[in-house]
Parts: C-alpha cells; structure tokens; sequence
C-alpha cells in the first residue's frame, strides 16, 4: 500500500492544540454543550440496569433498540421510511466511508465527487486506489449535466459520493431540484450514491430539505449519519442506511474490519434519546452555532478586503474563502500562524489539487469574541501578505 | 385518479396523498399536463381538510412534479425519467471482486443465535456475563465521568488515548515486553488489529501464512484483503515451523500470523523451541510476524512461556492483544505493541478506517486498570474457568462409545474436538441447533477443505449447570447424526489432505 500519505489536517491539528492558537481548522463541536452530566447518570443506569449486553459481544449489525429509534427518527425527520434491517451502527461515519470503499471500490474504480469534497472521504477511500473525478458544482450542487455526461462517458463509475447539506468544506447546501436530479441519474446509470449527511440537522435558517435519499426509488442511496456532530465525536457512532441487499454486504465487511461497535457506546446514545430531549439539545446547538456563524459573517464582512469572497452557509460548521487569484493558501498559513490563527487551505479538498487560493473557516468551536479576534488577525496576515504579492 | 389513504397509519395524511400522488406520476399513470383535481374537490373526495390537499399540492410542486396557475389549475410537469426496479441493479457487478466472492457471515449469525434465550452456546468466544463486576463499575463510571467531563465525549488522537498506552506498556512489562506507551496502539478491537496489519502489509494476491486451524476472523480479513491464505497445520507443540520452512522458501510471504498461547480454536501452547524456531525462520527470510496473545492471561495450570515479542531480537514481532477476553469484549478495545515504522502506518490507516477508538472506553479502561481492578477481574474469572473447563471435559467423557477426541487445554476459552467418522457437520449443526445447543464448526477454522472433522466448544461463557445440559444435547446429536452418517455411507466426509 504505497498511496497513503500522511493527512494535511493530521499536520495542521497538532500545531492547533497549543492554547493561544485561535484554530478555525478543526471541526469541532463545542465542549461545553457536550452532555457531560447527562452522560454520567445515563452509564450508571444502563451498566446497573443493563449491564451484561453494554459489555458483552453485540451483533454486527447494531443494537436492535438503536436501530429502530435511528429508523424512527429518519420517519419523523425527513419522513423516510426505512425498517430497521435497512439501518447498521458504525463506529462513526468514517467507518461508514471506509466500509464503502472495501465493499465497492477496486483499484482504477471511478469515484465521482463534488469539488472541493470533504478530505476525510478522500483519505478512506484512496486506501483503495480509485479515480476521483471531480464534478463541476456551483452554488446548488453538482451541476446535472456535467454529471450526466461522466456518466455516460466514464466506464467504471462505481460511485458517487455527495455531502448535499452544508458540506464540508465549502458550506454549501443542495437545491431539492439537484436532489431529485441526482437520484434520477443515480438510477438511470444504475450507480450507487453515497449521500454522507453529518451537518443535515445543524440547519439555522429556514427548513432542512429532505435528503437525496428521499427520491430514491432505485434502492441506491447509501444514506451516512452520525451522533458526532449533534452528540459527541468521542463515542465513534454513526450509521449507514441502504437497501438491505447493499447493507448485508456491509456487515459482513464490517464483521472483518471490527466485529461490531462497542456494545455501551451503542446503548449510551440510545438511553440519551429515550431519556432526554434529543431534538431539544440540537435546537440548543444550532441557536449558540447560528450565533457564531453570525459572528463570523459579521468579522468578514466588516474586515475582509472586497476582493475576498466567502459562502454564507445556513448551517452546518463550515465556511469557505476564495482569495484573489494567484494568491496561496498555504503560504498563508504560515504567516498565519505566527499571528497565531489557523485555517485548512482548500487546496487538501479536491483530489486533483488546484485552487491554492481557497480556504475553509470552521465556526463552531470558539465562543464568538474569540471569532471576531480571529478573523482581525487573519485580515491583518491577509493585508501584509496581498502587499508583498 | 385513485388514491388511497389510511387514516390509522401514523403518516400524515398530506404526505400520503404526496406519497400516492408521486408514484402515480413516476409510474407514468399520470402524464405530462396531466391536471390534478381542484384541492376542494379531492379534499371532499377524501373526506380531508381542504388545507391537507394544499399542503399536498404545495410540496409537489416543491418537488418538483407538478405546477400551479392561478385559472389554470395544478397540472403535472413531467415524469421522471423512467427508473429501474431495485431488483435490475447489478450488485454483484458493482461490488468489490473480492467482496462479491466472499463467504457467509457465520460469526453474524452465530452472534444472532446467541441472544436466543433458550439455546445454549459454545459457539463464540464470550467471557461469563455473570462475573462482569457490574454492582460496582456504574457507579465507577459515572463518577469517572463526572471528573473528567467533556474530554471523555471528544475526539482523542488516533494513535489512543495518552495514559493508556502508557498503562498499556506497564502492562505488558508483565509478558517480558519492552515498549514504552509510544510502541503502543489501541485500536477497535483486536480484530480492527487484523484488519489494519492486513491494509499495511497485503496487496492482492500477497502471500500470508496461517496456523491450521486458527481464528475465522483473521481469515476474514486477509480474504477481504485479497491474501493467498496458506495454512500450517498445528499439533500439540503448535504451529509445525519444520512445514513452515520449506512453505517460506517457495512462497515467500507477507506476513506469518500466529496464536502460540491456548491457541484459537486449537488449545495447543507452542513450545519453546518451537518459538525459537518460528523467530529465527522469519528472520531468515524476512518476514514480520502478527503475533495475536488475547488469551495468555487466562491460564489455568502451567508455568508461562515468554511471548514471541519478548523473544524476538529483530523487531520483526507485531504483537497484539485485547481487553475483549479478559475483560468487556463490548467495549471494543485492543491494542498492539510494534515497531515506530510500522505504528506509523497502523496509524494512517486506522485513521482513515475510524479515526480513533471511543474515547469513552479508553477512559475507563485506562482507569480499571490502574486501579489494579483488571488484575483481580483476571483471578477471579480464572478460577470460574478453570472449573468450566474441566465440568465441559467430564461431560464430554460421559460417552465414551461415541469415540470424541479432543486435548484439555491448559488455558484459554476452547476445547477443540474430532468428531468421530461419518458424522457429517452441516447435519451435527442443523440438529444440534433444534436441541438449543449451538458450536462452531472446525471446517470455518481453515484457510481450505478442512482435513480433519472437528468443532470448537467454548466453555467460559455457559454456566456450569448449562455445560452439563448443552453438552448432553451436543452428544445426542453426534450420536444421531453419526447413526445417519452411516446410513448415507462414506461421501459425506471431508478427508482431502492438505499439506
């Protein structure tokens, strides 16, 4: 296996951790709305009440009773209808992209994707040595004609990976039109998608759109979830639902990779939605990340020089840069971070490279004054910088 | 135009009409231009509010499907492109090649046959649930939680979580393993170990060299890799390193795995010399070993041997082991003790595969541990063992006309048996199965057609009253298996021998 590198974010992260470091780089949730105190009267009840099975040996496929609040809860919130044989646990939606790659992809296998897309799914499925090809996207998604055309032109499409709402990086939401569009081409090409939908609850504006998923007729929606981003990134759980004939092949890559996911984790998460407010602890992420983004907006607009662009997201945890042409993004940080401020340069988000000139902001890990501060450093780094080139 | 709605169902009513409207349109019933009835006219059709329809029609339109004038009413845009039954999908194209080939989920299955209440497994490798120390670890936990607060919910670094792999070192200082917590690894359990030694070191088609027998899981993942398995067989002394000399010289593999202590499903301990052997053949030709260790701790009678990785003087031992035996297997930790290079890459890999291991149990493993609760957890399951063990030997002696064979093994969770001539196993399966009693059957154990016809019987999980109950109806289906076996005459045995 000679194509693994060594991930850019691993690099940026470790310089981060030092304490007067303001990082945009990370994509954290806050550490102070964690559920720390819930958490602890929910261990004591579930190893007291339900001790054997949170330690013993699970079934690959899940627990039974996170399965079916996970399909419930699909129900109510995008009305999916989904049984819970179509619905696995994973130990977090990178192992939800990774599996993907073990059960679809061999060497020299075409990996459709948006451009930029998200790095973490570059990396899982590298290890297995496809062809991304990138598909141009604009402000509403990927554009259907262009992916008409790869398509209907490329042999070995195996897949075709989204993040329709406030991907990341960019922040950019898919139109419902782009998302029936793709469904339908999914179907007419007879090409499995994967819709890795992390940020889909974190909407601040208007109402979420329901997933690709939801216009799937064909049964070749792969839909990815994750407690990391409205629970906790520490438990490892997500979960991956798909047509039972793709899911069985699933578990039976995942049974090779780690037998199942860690039994009390499982039954953590679970107790959390039977006990407490789930939706209500989202309603309270969005209100505090709505703000921070707002703060963030507020930074750019009023620091930024005009020739600066970035998206204006209505959720998730991301935004993204555009520099003047010619300008790059890595250089950047350098100079950042003696400011002491970081970011991730775009260019790591599109597996052609390119695009030096880009670059994503996260928002949701610092309170908004530390934002605001961040921002003026950066537009200070930004102005010595636009004046040596 | 037809619909259907039901009023008991917990759907709203306007997503149901949304619901039949569409497949109407995508089914081609309704064409283009098609116009929908007035909302007040379908509403009264009904018997539902006329705002039900409007929401109905509303997201249609957002949908895309249909449009509305004012004068000219709400007509269907157009279908969709005509899309093919889920059943018409080439998965078995689309997967990967050595996806699409790959074999039965047994231990899935045999994890479903487990949660039944009324059967009684020796099938997987479960610790007894009745010793987990649960009167006194939630309060534990919850008071861990309470001290160490959000760190306990975030993300930890790949490579695991700082003090234990600190706590790891020490601990295996115990096996006569050098490492500090930087040569340490913790990985989802030590079958993510497996999986990630394979993505480092296998590419299709490579070579790996298994004991014969050994642990399905480990096939499964060095099948799902792409590996040419190549057994070894296996007697008393272990792995037979006299085979394994003249399989490395024309084969040249990748990767030697081995479990030389209360070996997985065999029993068999590899002797010391045999150890050395093992070392000094891998040395030779280059070839790094996996050395999996989860059951050295459960040892009942017998003075320790060194393991490899203590023996081993050219760094070429990647050791293993897991809390999943001796501990909580729910809580999916393992770890490995390797070489900087080599955790690098374990690293890169684990990183794209889950990122991290819970933090969660790494925080409170790392506690149980150093609070010394993880070596009395060890003695204390030890003794309920060792009594297990010899209560399934008695019973399985309570015949002896049947003419079972098997070894007691000084530790670890197995007792491997050979089932007597003309018993076939599909059928000993089936009808042990409908007596609620379920095993593994050897033929899973081996990389080929198996040569000899063996189960494995574990016996730390069942009770002791439980061994004597399965172990009986274990013995009445041999029994009549074997009678129908005979009657079927010889063509149901398995005997192509495998070098």
């Amino acid at each position: 296996m000679k194509d693994l590198r060594a991930s850019d974010i691993r690099e940026i992260l470790k310089v981060t951790q030092q304490p007067e470091v303001i990082s945009f780089a990370g994509g954290l949730p806050a550490s102070e709305l964690l559920p720390a105190a819930e958490m602890a009267e929910l261990a004591r009840d579930v190893l007291a009440d339900d001790g054997v099975r949170a330690l013993q040996y699970g079934p690959t496929e899940g627990m039974q009773v996170l399965r079916e609040l996970i399909a419930n809860r699909l129900q109510s919130l995008w009305a999916l209808r989904r049984s819970t044989d179509e619905v696995l646990i994973v130990s977090g939606s990178q192992q939800a992209l990774d599996l993907s790659g073990k059960v679809f992809l061999d060497k020299g296998d075409i990996v459709l994707c948006e451009s930029p897309t998200y790095l973490g799914a570059i990396s899982a499925f590298r290890a297995y040595r496809p062809r991304f090809v990138e598909v141009p996207t604009d402000d509403d998604g990927m554009v259907p004609g262009e992916l008409e055309s790869r398509l209907s032109s490329l042999d070995r499409v195996k897949l075709i990976y989204v993040v329709p709402d406030f991907q990341n990086p960019s922040g950019r939401r898919w139109s419902l039109e782009r998302r029936r569009d793709l469904a339908e081409l999914a179907a007419r090409f007879g090409v499995p998608v994967i819709e890795d939908a992390p940020y889909a609850e974190l909407c601040y504006d208007g109402s979420p759109l329901p997933p690709v998923a939801s216009f799937d007729e064909a049964g070749l929606v792969i839909l990815l979830g994750t407690f990391s981003k409205i629970l906790s990134p520490g438990l490892r759980l997500g979960w991956v639902v798909a047509d039972s004939e793709i899911l069985q092949r699933y578990v039976l890559v995942k049974q090779g990779v780690d037998l199942h996911t860690s039994s009390l984790t499982q039954l953590l998460a679970a107790h959390f939605m039977l006990e407490n407010d789930l939706e209500a602890h989202i309603t309270r992420l969005c209100d505090v990340y709505r703000g921070r983004r707002d703060a963030m907006l507020a930074a750019l607009d009023e620091h930024f020089p005009k020739d600066v662009s970035f998206t204006r997201p209505a959720g998730g945890l991301f935004l993204w840069v555009e520099l003047p042409e010619g300008m790059n993004a890595r250089r950047l940080l350098e100079r950042a971070l003696e400011e002491r401020v970081a970011f991730v340069p775009g260019e790591s988000f599109f597996p052609g490279g390119g695009h030096e000139n880009t670059l994503r902001l996260n928002f949701s890990a610092m309170p908004e004054e530390r934002i605001t501060e961040g921002i003026r450093r950066l537009d200070r780094v930004l102005a010595s910088v636009g004046a040596a080139v | 135009m037809e619909i259907s709605i039901d009023r008991d169902s917990s759907e709203p009513i306007f997503r149901q009409v949304v619901r039949e409207i569409r497949s109407l349109i995508s089914s081609g019933s309704l064409p283009e231009g098609f116009r929908l009835p007035p909302e007040r006219r379908l509403a009264d059709s009904l018997g539902v509010n006329r705002s039900t329809i409007f929401n109905a029609y509303r997201e249609l339109k957002g949908l895309g499907l249909v449009d509305a004038h004012v004068g000219r009413g709400t007509a269907v845009l157009r279908a969709p492109a005509p899309i093919p039954n889920a059943i018409g999908v080439p998965w078995r194209q689309l997967f990967r090649q050595s996806v699409a080939r790959s074999h039965d989920p047994i231990i899935a299955d045999l994890l479903a046959l487990t949660e039944r209440e009324d059967v009684i497994s020796f099938s997987i490798g479960l610790p007894a649930p009745e010793l987990l120390p649960l009167d006194t670890l939630g309060e534990y936990t919850a008071e861990l939680i309470r001290e160490v607060g959000a760190p306990l919910l975030l993300h930890c670094p790949t490579e695991g979580h700082s003090p234990l792999r600190e706590t790891l070192a020490q601990w295996v200082a115990a096996r006569g393993i050098r490492a500090r917590g930087s040569d340490v690894l913790v990985v989802s359990g030590s079958q993510q170990g497996l999986d990630l030694v394979a993505r480092i070191f296998i590419d299709p088609g490579d070579v790996v060299v298994v004991e014969e027998p050994t642990y399905i899981g480990a096939l499964q993942s060095f099948r799902v890799a792409g590996a040419k398995i190549i057994g070894i067989p296996v007697d008393e002394d272990g792995m037979r390193t006299d085979i394994l000399a003249s399989i490395l010289e024309r084969e040249r593999p990748k990767l030697i795995y081995t479990l030389p202590t209360y070996q997985n499903p065999s029993g068999a301990v590899m002797s010391l010399e045999r150890r050395r052997h093992l070392l000094e053949l891998a040395s030779r030709w280059h070839v790094p070993i996996l050395e999996d260790d989860p059951y050295s701790e459960l040892r009942y009678e017998g003075e320790p041997l060194p393991s490899l990785k203590a023996l081993d003087e050219n760094d070429l031992v990647l050791y293993q082991s897991t809390f999943s035996k001796a501990l909580f297997p729910g809580l999916r930790i393992g770890y490995l003790v390797v070489p900087p290079v080599v955790l690098r890459q374990l690293a890169l890999a684990k990183q794209g595969a889950d990122l991290h291991a819970n933090s969660f149990s790494q925080y409170l493993l790392e506690r149980f541990v150093r609070d010394g609760h993880f070596a009395t957890h060890i003695e204390k399951t030890k003794i309920a063992y060792r009594r297990r063990r010899d209560r399934m030997a008695a019973a399985l002696q309570r015949d002896e006309t049947i003419g079972l064979e098997f070894a007691v093994p000084a530790g670890g969770f197995y007792i491997w048996c050979r089932l007597p001539d003309g018993v076939e196993q599909s059928a000993l399966l089936a009808n042990a199965a409908a007596r609620g009693v379920v095993f593994l059957p050897g033929r899973a154990c081996y990389p080929t057609e198996p040569p000899e016809n063996c189960v494995r019987l574990n016996f730390s999980h069942a009770s002791e009253e439980n061994i004597d109950v399965g172990i009986e109806r274990f013995l009445e289906a041999v029994r009549e298996a074997r009678v129908w076996g005979r009657m079927k005459g010889p063509d149901g045995i398995a005997t192509s021998p495998v070098v």
